[in-house]
């Protein structure tokens, strides 16, 4: 049964890392970007769902103001360090670094406002029960499983039928699409961010109100979505949904066979593995070079 | 008068679709053959198949009667076949004369076998190529600095360095000013003249005409024609061609 | 001098190596590691054991620890054969986060979180040189012999080759170069040297331990050569000098409570690698246009 229960907490790991890798594929997508600051985005819709549950606010607005930090952080991301560094230089290096800085930034100011441990939301889902014998679930797996079925679903619809979906999705596909658009890319880019940000949102409250947050969240969040895009296949997804899964359930899985102390390095090994072998992911087309 | 570099039956699809169908090309010393066609001929691509750059499916390529199998680009350069690019590909942000130099150290190791005297002649050929093209008073300067004709010049002081015996250029005098397209052609034809074979891949037909001693056609892929520049010039299906007018 | 200059001065030594060694990969071979401080690491408890097994020689432990991360730059130097760009960003730091685990983990080797301790003081060839003045002097020498040699070859036609690779791979392949041999060259003679700075680090430290080789340290060596200036022979000494300076500086200024002097020192070196690039991409000693 300990499998079993290893594979029930790796799917509700998995889903956030879904979502949130998602979101990361989503930008790269539709603005070939690398986005390393997604996870500082991650951070603060976290921690800005946190403040609002110590105010004694009630969740559903803890949701919407996680989101509107989120999006907004994203946006200004995009607006204030991305678009002036490329003006002057198409480097990848150039932004990298930016946004890396950006990351330790974010992480470090959280880190003197909030303190350096865990803070979390105690919320009356996370109360364990036994379903099978030595199975125990929370509500709150069901609750991130559903709500990543539906953002997924309703991600698909807008992608699928809105005309603004539909034009992210074509130039997420063909990188040439992006090149003749020219300058109205640039409004498909800020639509991108916002909507990769908001992704995050599910992930991080509900990282909040289980396993809790933490000022390094924001870079252990990057290299995750970062790990899930490019075993899923950069850019693609449905790739980056289900490599999160599968990092979400590798790094539970292994605590089967070794230490938990190896989690975090099993997501990793299958990360570097991927690379050398087959960099263009699971679902992508093109390779890196 | 014989080749030096003949290629028979190359040929490479991408997917579904012929890039090149198994084409036939000659090289004579001395001579300036020119690739014409229409866009998506084939004309680089036979480019990076002679070079390796791309592997090819099937064919072969002779230097001066060898075959060469499983070719590199690396190794292609070491055999004395030197190619520029259409978007040059500079090294941008070395100096122009390291652009040259670099072009003629290709040992792969800390350091150049040959010492100091082998390092003084690299530097010679170097300030000679840069002569040449004109380019030896922005020794010192960026490569990313350079106006358009002068980068144009220093990827052809690249490959004059070399001391390559085959150049495969690609459309090395687009866009160039009248003078300085006079100027790129009277180098061409004098190395040519020493013995160089060239061959360039070029739209500009009055560039062709002017400077081609020999022109190939080749159209989807294949080759259709190949001759003296203006009987091929003339050619009103190749030119039907070539201006858009598909054949049905 | 005190001995806390002292101290911070065989520190800056020893940091200096380090972020000269990441120019050479990052500067020259246009390969954005962030995982130096695996080689850090390696080289240091390699040196370490060395030390306690063997003789605590600076030489012999600066000589070990390249060898040992030389050897283990293989890892590094196989993703940048295979990808570049963000790609191999995403591997390296993918290296980083196992190793940092392997070091916590192969106590038998490094001592696990208690790290290694009891490093007996620093000697050379069996000269006792654990007074710091003598220990520093020999740091400098070793550092400026190291300057002067990557100096020597990232003038000379392997520098000129790497940073051709770096800006066109395919152009540097038209004229003959073997972008694999040179790649790995790079990879393995940068690692050599981080590894060597570890080797000394294990003996000014007397104590190694894993939290001196994780992600911060990589991303602080980095942040070292970034801020200086990729690609310049003085700008990576110049960053290494103004970051290990900070925490200094910042101690100074009152208003900061010393237990978050490191997250503070953290935001500005994150906020100046973010505004530089937005400014001055080729950092304090590049070119003000900056990288293209």
């Amino acid at each position: 049964m300990l499998v079993l229960q290893l594979l029930a907490s790796g799917l509700q790991t998995g889903a956030l890392y879904a979502l949130t890798a998602a979101g990361f594929a989503l930008i790269f997508g539709a603005t070939r970007l690398f986005h390393f600051a997604h996870g500082a985005t991650y951070a603060l819709a976290g921690y800005a769902f946190v403040l609002a549950d110590h105010a004694g606010l009630p969740w559903p607005i803890g949701c919407l103001i996680a989101l509107a930090v989120a999006v907004a952080f994203g946006l200004f991301t995009d607006i204030a360090i991305y678009r002036p560094i490329q003006r002057h230089s198409a480097s990848f290096f150039t932004v990298f670094v930016a946004a890396f800085g950006v990351v330790i930034f974010i992480q470090s100011a959280l880190e003197i406002t909030f303190g350096r441990s865990f803070i979390a939301v105690s919320s009356a889902l996370t109360h364990a029960s036994q379903i099978l014998p030595g199975l125990y679930l929370a509500q709150v797996f069901w609750v991130a499983i559903a709500v990543t079925v539906l953002v997924f679903g309703a991600l698909g619809w807008f992608l699928s039928r809105s005309n603004s979906g539909i034009a992210l999705r074509a130039l997420a596909e063909n990188t040439e699409l992006l090149r003749a658009y020219g300058l109205s890319a640039r409004r498909f880019s800020a639509l991108a961010f916002a909507l990769g940000s908001a992704l995050v949102v599910p992930g991080a409250v509900l990282g909040a109100a289980t396993t809790g947050l933490s000022p390094v969240v924001a870079s252990h969040v990057m290299l995750v979505s970062l790990a899930a895009s490019v075993v899923g296949g950069i850019g693609s997804l449905r790739g980056a949904a289900f490599g999160g899964f599968l990092l979400g359930i590798a790094e539970n899985l292994v605590v089967a066979v070794l230490d938990t102390q190896w989690s975090e390095a099993a997501g990793f090994v299958v990360l570097f593995a991927f690379i050398l072998l087959r960099p263009s992911g699971l679902f992508g087309t093109a390779v890196a070079r | 008068m014989s080749p030096i570099l003949s290629v028979r039956g190359l040929a490479k699809h991408f997917g579904g679709v012929a890039a090149v169908q198994g084409v036939d090309l000659d090289l004579p010393a001395g001579l300036i053959t020119a690739l014409v066609g229409p866009n998506g001929a084939g004309k680089t691509t036979l480019f990076n198949l002679i070079t390796g750059a791309v592997e090819a499916d099937t064919g072969r390529v002779m230097l001066a009667g060898t075959e060469l199998a499983r070719r590199t680009p690396a190794r292609m350069a070491r055999l004395g076949v030197a190619r520029s690019f259409q978007d040059l590909r500079l090294f941008q942000s070395m100096s122009v004369q390291a652009n040259v130099l670099t072009a003629i150290e290709p040992h792969a190791w800390f350091w150049q076998p040959g010492g100091r005297r082998a390092h003084a002649r690299r530097l010679q050929a170097t300030e000679m190529a840069l002569a040449e093209t004109g380019l030896s008073a922005l020794a010192d300067a960026l490569a990313a600095e350079l106006a358009y004709a002068e980068r144009k010049f220093l990827s052809l002081a690249r490959i004059l360095a070399t001391g390559a015996q085959i150049w495969l250029l690609d459309e090395p005098a687009s866009g160039l000013d009248p003078a300085s397209r006079a100027r790129f052609s009277a180098l061409l034809r004098k190395h040519a003249g020493q013995g160089v074979a060239i061959c360039l891949v070029e739209h500009n037909l009055d560039i062709v005409s002017a400077l081609a001693d020999r022109i190939v056609f080749l159209d989807q892929g294949r080759k259709l024609a190949e001759g003296e520049p203006q009987a091929i010039l003339r050619d009103p299906a190749l030119a039907a061609i070539y201006f858009g007018e598909r054949r049905a | 001098m005190s001995a806390y200059l002292l101290n911070l001065a065989e520190l800056g030594t020893i940091f200096a190596l380090l972020s000269l060694s990441l120019n050479v990969l990052i500067g020259y071979g246009g390969i954005f590691s962030v995982a130096h401080a695996v080689f850090f690491g390696v080289g240091a408890y390699a040196g370490a054991q060395i030390a306690l097994h063997l003789a605590p020689d600076v030489l012999l432990a600066a000589l070990g620890g390249g060898l040992a991360a030389g050897v283990l730059s293989f890892a590094l130097a196989l993703p940048a054969l295979r990808v570049r760009g963000e790609y191999f960003v995403v591997a390296s730091l993918g290296l980083q986060m196992v190793a940092t685990t392997v070091f916590t983990e192969a106590q038998g080797i490094t001592g696990g979180y208690g790290g290694l301790v009891g490093i007996p003081p620093p000697s050379l060839f069996g000269l006792d040189i654990s007074s710091p003045r003598l220990f520093l002097s020999v740091c400098i020498a070793i550092l400026l012999a190291v300057m002067a040699g990557v100096h020597a070859l990232m003038r000379g036609s392997f520098g000129r080759s790497l940073m051709a690779v770096r800006d066109s791979e395919s152009a540097a392949e038209a004229f003959g170069k073997i972008v694999p041999i040179l790649k790995t060259l790079a990879v393995v003679l940068g690692c050599i040297i981080a590894g060597a700075a570890g080797g000394l680090f294990a003996l000014q430290m007397s104590f190694v331990n894993v939290e001196s080789f994780t992600l911060d340290q990589s991303v602080l060596i980095m942040a070292m050569v970034i801020i200086g200036g990729v690609g310049t022979l003085l700008g990576p000494l110049l960053g290494t000098a103004l970051l290990l300076l900070l925490p200094a500086a910042l101690s100074f200024l009152p208003g900061i409570p010393p237990t978050e002097l490191g997250a503070v020192q953290q935001g500005i070196y994150g906020l100046a690698m973010t505004l530089l690039m937005i400014f001055r991409p080729g950092g304090i000693a590049g070119r003000a246009e900056g990288r293209r």
